[in-house]
């Protein structure tokens, strides 16, 4: 098994991140995600480990909230908690492409 | 052009008709000022925790339920996560795992009458995101839509047709508005389809490369944008070429796919469980409750109006209306003439309804008030050009049938003894008339008619004249 990571791998984690590294620091990741790797990767000598996942630390089912309105917040507070914003809405920097989400 | 087999599934996102937020008890609404419909956990505030709204899962079970899904007895929600800011946690929740509801299917029909079922893979619920508007220096972000509880459907590669995608729309967008689920309203944006797309030469042969047309405007763009996606990917085959997996999206000006995007890699959004929301478990009572709340569904509605005597083309106008047919509804136990009721209501009260802008709840008519209008329609006291004349009188003010037609001065001659001897005076002034119809020229039965209305001013009740007609002429 390698030791290190390619250099594409890295960089695509760090394109996931939306960060940007120097050469060093490409060739420090290789090496150092490739441990964090090795090491999350023990988890699977875990016996049973999949058959069933505990997704959240208490095993009580969630409680359910009615569908009544509550308060909201005033569009101007919301708007001056931003760093930037143009009317009511809050700005950003131009981002180029499509939503990825729903 | 050669023939290739083409290969359709669809994703469609509604937004479920709540009061609230999925995760936030903010108001879920459509089409007020920007930023104002919001709360911390919507914005992602930090330290905020998500609460699962119950009416959420009430739709959702129900849209399984229509949509002849399986349900999923203990689900969870995961994180799908990405940079981008329509989502200021940098995940959205949804659900990867474990879908509400799954295996089922949609039955539409063509237009040969030919049914078939058109396979659900999955459906689950999500968050929807904020709203961003891209201007040339900034994007500027509206929160109302963020966290709008959301409902994807995605259906097996079943489809062959923009056709058949058409009409699965239709039917999804019918079902889950009689539903009461979601407006499923396109344009404002509460229905959204993704159609994907790929052609091979054979049945055998492994699925073609696929390209994905998002932010189809409205269903027969969804049909167009099919057609010409298969017509450009057979172009690009036949000429010997091949593409990469695309994202392409409708422009009707131009009615044609364009390229959005070509997805180089996968998609990497390292999923994994929610913990901020644990287990939900469905219950037995919560689907059976679920189930309680489906109103009659348009399949069902047809079959009635049918049955009750009405032309197939009639029980499908109704059906169009949702606000007419509930209004039907109401009749459908009542000892009434359900041709003369459908006429009247997909006539005269529907150009008024179309006039005024108005659904038929806002008008005055009660159950009740129509039952009288059919009745004296039906008996023939008021004639159709009475009903126009009254039309709005009745729609408008709450006077009763009879005070209304009193207003208008329709005093009919209603009176058998007063009615029969004008008819005698009538035929007594028109032998030929008389001897024409004896002769059996039907036709002198209606100059015969014209010359009673003309002695009554139109007054005369047309049944009641026509019987007294005829029992004259034959006597």
């Amino acid at each position: 098994m390698e030791d290190k990571l390619t250099r594409e791998e890295v960089l695509h984690v760090a394109n996931l991140a939306r960060i940007k590294l120097t050469e060093e620091e490409i060739e420090k990741y290789q090496v150092e995600l490739k441990k964090l790797l090795t090491d999350v990767e023990k988890i699977n000598e875990v016996e049973g480990y999949d058959d069933d996942i505990l997704i959240a630390c208490w095993d009580q089912n969630t409680e359910l909230r009615k569908d009544v309105e509550g308060e909201m917040l005033d569009p101007k507070q919301v708007v001056e908690n931003a760093p930037r914003h143009a009317g009511n809405y809050i700005e950003v920097p131009v981002v180029i492409g499509e939503s990825e989400g729903a | 052009m050669s023939n290739y087999i083409p290969t359709i599934g669809v994703e469609v996102h509604v937004e479920l008709k709540t009061k609230t937020k999925i995760f936030s008890n903010a108001r879920n609404g459509y089409g007020q000022m920007a930023n104002s419909l919001t709360n911390v956990i919507d914005l992602g505030y930090p330290g905020t925790l998500p609460t699962l709204n119950e009416e959420v899962i009430n739709l959702a079970i129900r849209a399984a339920t229509i949509c002849n899904c399986k349900i999923q007895k203990v689900m969870h929600f995961d994180r799908k996560n990405y940079f981008y800011p329509d989502i200021p946690k940098n995940y959205q929740i949804t659900q990867n795992d474990t879908p509400i509801g799954y295996d089922g299917y949609v039955e539409i029909t063509k237009e040969n009458g030919e049914t078939k079922k058109v396979f659900i893979e999955e459906m689950h619920i999500e968050e929807d995101t904020c709203k961003s508007a891209h201007r040339k220096d900034k994007t500027l972000l509206d929160f109302n839509r963020a966290g709008v509880p959301l409902i994807e459907i995605v259906t097996k590669p079943c489809m062959s047709s923009g056709e058949e995608v058409k009409l699965y729309l239709e039917k999804l967008r019918e079902l889950l508005s009689f539903g009461d689920i979601s407006d499923c309203k396109i344009e404002e944006g509460s229905m959204r389809a993704d159609v994907n797309v790929s052609i091979r030469k054979e049945e055998k042969d492994p699925l073609g490369v696929k390209a994905e047309i998002k932010n189809i405007g409205s269903i027969s763009n969804a049909k167009l944008g099919v057609e010409k996606e298969i017509e450009r990917q057979t172009k690009i085959y036949d000429r010997g070429e091949t593409f990469k997996p695309q994202t392409r999206r409708f422009d009707d000006k131009v009615n044609d796919t364009i390229l959005m995007r070509v997805k180089e890699t996968g998609n990497d959004y390292r999923y994994f469980p929610e913990p901020d929301i644990p287990y939900v478990v469905i219950t037995e009572e919560m689907i059976e409750e679920a189930k309680k709340g489906i109103p009659m569904l348009p399949d069902e509605r047809r079959k009635k109006y049918t049955e009750k005597g009405i032309l197939e083309a009639n029980a499908n106008k109704l059906v169009q209306n949702r606000s007419l047919s509930d209004f039907f509804n109401t009749l459908l136990e009542e000892e009434i003439d359900f041709k003369v009721a459908s006429n009247i209501l997909l006539g005269d009260i529907s150009a008024y309804l179309n006039r005024e802008e108005k659904e038929i709840t806002e008008t005055n008519l009660t159950k009740e008030r129509f039952i009288e209008l059919v009745k004296v329609y039906q008996e023939g006291t008021i004639t159709s050009k009475n009903l126009k004349e009254m039309l709005d009188t009745i729609l408008e003010s709450k006077d009763s049938i009879q005070d209304i037609m009193k207003e208008i001065g329709i005093e009919n001659i209603s009176d058998d003894s007063e009615l029969r001897n004008i008819i005698k005076e009538i035929l007594k002034k028109n032998p030929e008339s008389v001897s024409d119809y004896q002769n059996g020229h039907d036709r002198a039965i209606k100059f015969l008619m014209g010359q009673v209305m003309k002695e009554t001013k139109g007054k005369a009740n047309p049944r009641l004249a026509n019987d007294i007609l005829l029992e004259e002429l034959k006597g």
